[in-house]
């Protein structure tokens, strides 16, 4: 208290303070023109789903008129193109046994890899990492070369063996979890007697919850957000068979996109609302599990 | 688990030696029961008191040869030349009538004859493991000791052998819907399967490496436009997934790094701000980007009202003849705005990535640095980018393969919107913003030209390969170096 600040280091905190403050000014003005940036899409989409107007409005960002007759059309008044109530169900079945399966598929070999020692440990391993190297695009002609031969084909079953069927190798960052388990834990069971079983099911899964919510958003979302492979499987033509993905980019054909471009809009916010919600709650999942499988290399 | 302890000493030394050398030593040393299991599986089980076993591995093992005796074996030996026999109409003077002749469909015997190959080879794995684990069931009897009852046997597999249980299911998943899918689109890039030799009217034969020489340009005047646009399009894919995977990286980085500085205000405002664009599905923000910047799209209107279409105009930068800016339809520009959307796509994953990793930064290092006087930008430079890298070392690899194999981004932003005008390009069905996986993937739905999309499919995979084990080397001897 005895020490007072002579008039020259005031003067140099005043200047400190305005230079900070212009950073901050600076700072945030940055993020938010890189902000506008990134949600002038999404705002488009959202203003889009409410114009009257029924094509791109070409002239002016925002709608003339704004109502909410395409939600409305899009829930309630299928036509011949859009159908989107039975598409959602469509998708919906079709994620639901695609997610049963895919955490299935996945946990096993994740805990597999992770936690048992068997000889041919290292060559599963190396082949997975070999057959991940082969464009996905090629295996999919390919698997739709199989499909195709079994008639299976427009198909959900089809659709849902594509999807699930080789799931088993994207078990990386489930590994990367189970890998920070201390072994000290299933040391533990066992000593009181429990099977390998007993330890995976008792011990090691009640304790991974966050990596079984990842894993389980994770493939519940991947029939909403994939299209190619839908779109070679389920290439029948009749609209009451796609899945969402299908039938809102058939919306946009050349053909329809001027009458269905605002119903567009309003099936896309439809799917991206619950979809956006299971992946705030998935995203702080993501993130550690990345993070934790890409140290191990 | 009662059965290791119980190995004799021979055994017990060979168990660490490959699987064939045991295999071949259980065979010289084992019982005739041991030896039978070799051509009947039960067999070898019923001799050493096992029955529940010997009916169930029988009943696999007639499975896999069933297989082999209704389809597999006949279609292996047309294996050599895929079917002889074209389909036509021929007059049958039975029923009278003009009918179908008895082709061959060399598709099906591509594909039955690689299932024949797998379960054959299946067969033969699962011959030697019975024969081994027969051998030690001798051993066990001549050890005078009991050997496993069925019931044990099962418990095992809850066990010891828990991995079994769990990998069985998955593996053979990926083997059926992966792997066997895989060796048939390998097969078809050394045969001649295009539009014109397509099952079922028509047969495919083997052709070697004429395929091979047809995408590299040697061959006939056809695939001359082939070798032209594969080296384009090489070129393409390689400096898009360069530039798209250093761009989302640094960009998330920068980005996570200015939300997360203690001056920054609402982090998680501004994250949660920009993790909407990802939480809307990817194929929505793209076909809704695609619409937002066509030629005669809202974005030009924009453009042009403020001017900056006739600017182009004045400064000579846009020909006369457009009254747009050809964003997604000039290859130059299209291929810019390709990485630019791309970065819009990628750079908030990359940032929710790149926060985790900062976050794991020891502060007591930034702490020191800043007590030595070190200025942001050299925080940066020698300790979080150093750090960055060495922990998504690996995870950068694998996203420089995964945007080689790119296909949404590309796919969906110019199918149907990118008209190329180059006629060598077009010709094959190539256009210049295709990757190779666009391109293979247009030759088959275009062009039905498989056997160039399996060539080309299998130098992705090299290249892609090469890139890796390049990679992973350096980084291993760079980690070796500074620990």
């Amino acid at each position: 208290m005895t020490h007072t600040p002579t008039l020259e280091t005031q003067k140099q905190l005043r200047a400190g303070r305005i230079r900070l403050t212009v950073g901050s000014i600076v700072r945030h003005l940055v993020l938010l023109i890189l902000a506008v940036v990134w949600l002038v899409p999404i705002l488009w989409l959202l203003v889009t789903s409410l114009s009257s107007y029924p094509g791109i409005n070409f002239r002016s960002f925002f709608p003339d008129e704004y109502t909410l007759q395409n939600y409305v059309n899009i829930l309630f008044h299928s036509d011949s193109v859009a159908q989107f109530p039975q598409w959602f169900m469509n998708t919906l079945i079709v994620a639901c046994f695609n997610c049963v399966i895919s955490t299935a598929f996945v946990v096993m070999v994740a805990y597999a890899m992770s936690c048992c020692r068997f000889k041919s440990r290292r060559l599963l391993q190396n082949l997975s990492v070999t057959v991940n190297l082969f464009p996905g695009v090629l295996a999919m002609i390919a698997v739709y070369f199989v499909l195709r031969y079994l008639n299976l084909t427009n198909s959900y079953a089809g659709l849902i063996m594509v999807y699930a069927g080789s799931s088993g190798l994207g078990y990386l960052i489930c590994k990367g979890f189970f890998d920070t388990v201390p072994v000290s834990l299933r040391e533990a069971a066992k000593l009181d007697g429990a099977s390998e079983a007993q330890t995976f099911f008792h011990v090691i899964l009640p304790m991974s919850k966050p990596i079984l919510v990842y894993t389980v958003i994770s493939s519940f979302m991947v029939p909403w957000t994939d299209f190619v492979m839908a779109k070679m499987i389920l290439n029948s033509g009749i609209s009451t068979d796609w899945t969402v993905a299908i039938g809102l980019y058939n919306m946009l054909s050349r053909t329809l996109i001027n009458n269905y471009f605002a119903l567009f809009c309003a099936g896309s916010v439809l799917v991206s609302i619950p979809i956006s919600v299971l992946f705030i709650i998935m995203q702080r999942f993501y993130v550690s599990g990345i993070t934790s499988g890409a140290d191990k290399g | 688990m009662a059965q290791a302890m119980r190995i004799t000493p021979t055994l017990q030394q060979s168990n660490e030696s490959p699987f064939l050398r045991r295999f071949g030593f259980a065979l010289a040393h084992g019982d005739v029961f041991t030896k039978l299991s070799f051509f009947i599986w039960g067999l070898g089980y019923i001799g050493h008191g096992q029955l529940i076993k010997a009916l169930l591995v029988t009943f696999v093992q007639g499975l896999g040869l069933y297989y082999l005796a209704t389809a597999g074996i006949a279609n292996l030996m047309k294996f050599g030349t895929l079917g002889t026999v074209k389909m036509e109409m021929v007059f049958n003077p039975v029923t009278l009538r003009n009918e179908v002749n008895q082709y061959d469909n060399s598709f099906a015997i591509l594909l039955l004859s690689v299932i024949a190959l797998v379960i054959i080879a299946a067969l033969l794995a699962g011959s030697a493991g019975v024969v081994l684990s027969n051998f030690q069931l001798q051993q066990i009897r001549a050890a005078g000791k009991k050997t496993n009852t069925f019931a044990q046997d099962l418990q095992s597999y809850v066990n010891e052998k828990f991995y079994i249980t769990l990998l069985t299911l998955p593996v053979l998943g990926v083997v059926v819907f992966t792997i066997v899918p895989l060796f048939i689109l390998i097969a078809v890039a050394f045969t001649n399967y295009d539009h014109q030799h397509m099952p079922p009217n028509e047969l495919f034969q083997w052709v070697g490496l004429a395929n091979f020489f047809a995408l590299f340009g040697g061959g006939q005047s056809l695939s001359l436009t082939f070798g032209y646009a594969f080296g384009k399009i090489l070129v393409w894919t390689l400096v898009w997934a360069f530039f798209a995977t250093i761009t989302t990286f640094f960009g998330g980085v920068l980005l996570a790094m200015l939300i997360n500085d203690k001056r920054t205000r609402f982090p998680r405002l501004w994250r949660t701000l920009f993790m909407v664009t990802i939480a809307v599905p990817q194929f929505v923000t793209l076909l809704l980007v695609r619409n937002f910047f066509s030629d005669n799209g809202i974005f030009n209107t924009m453009m042009a009202n403020i001017g900056v279409t006739d600017l182009l105009h004045n400064l000579g930068l846009l020909s006369p003849n457009l009254d747009h800016i050809p964003f997604l339809t000039q290859a130059g520009l299209a291929k810019v705005m390709i990485i630019l959307i791309n970065i819009w796509v990628g750079v908030p994953y990359q940032m929710l990535i790149a926060t985790g990793v900062l976050m794991n930064i020891p502060s007591d290092m930034l702490e020191a640095s800043r007590i030595d006087g070190a200025t942001g930008w050299q925080q940066f430079v020698h300790i979080k980018l150093p750090y960055l890298l060495s922990v998504q070392g690996p995870a950068l690899v694998t996203d420089f393969v995964r945007n080689i194999n790119n296909f949404n981004v590309i796919y969906l932003l110019t199918q149907d919107v990118f008209v190329t005008t180059d006629q060598a390009m077009a010709s094959s069905s190539a256009k210049e913003v295709d990757l190779l996986v666009t391109w293979l993937f247009r030759l088959t739905q275009e062009q039905y030209n498989y056997k160039m999309a399996a060539v080309i499919g299998i130098i992705v995979f090299l290249v892609c390969s090469l890139f890796t084990i390049v990679c992973f080397r350096f980084i291993n001897r760079k980690e070796a170096t500074f620990s």
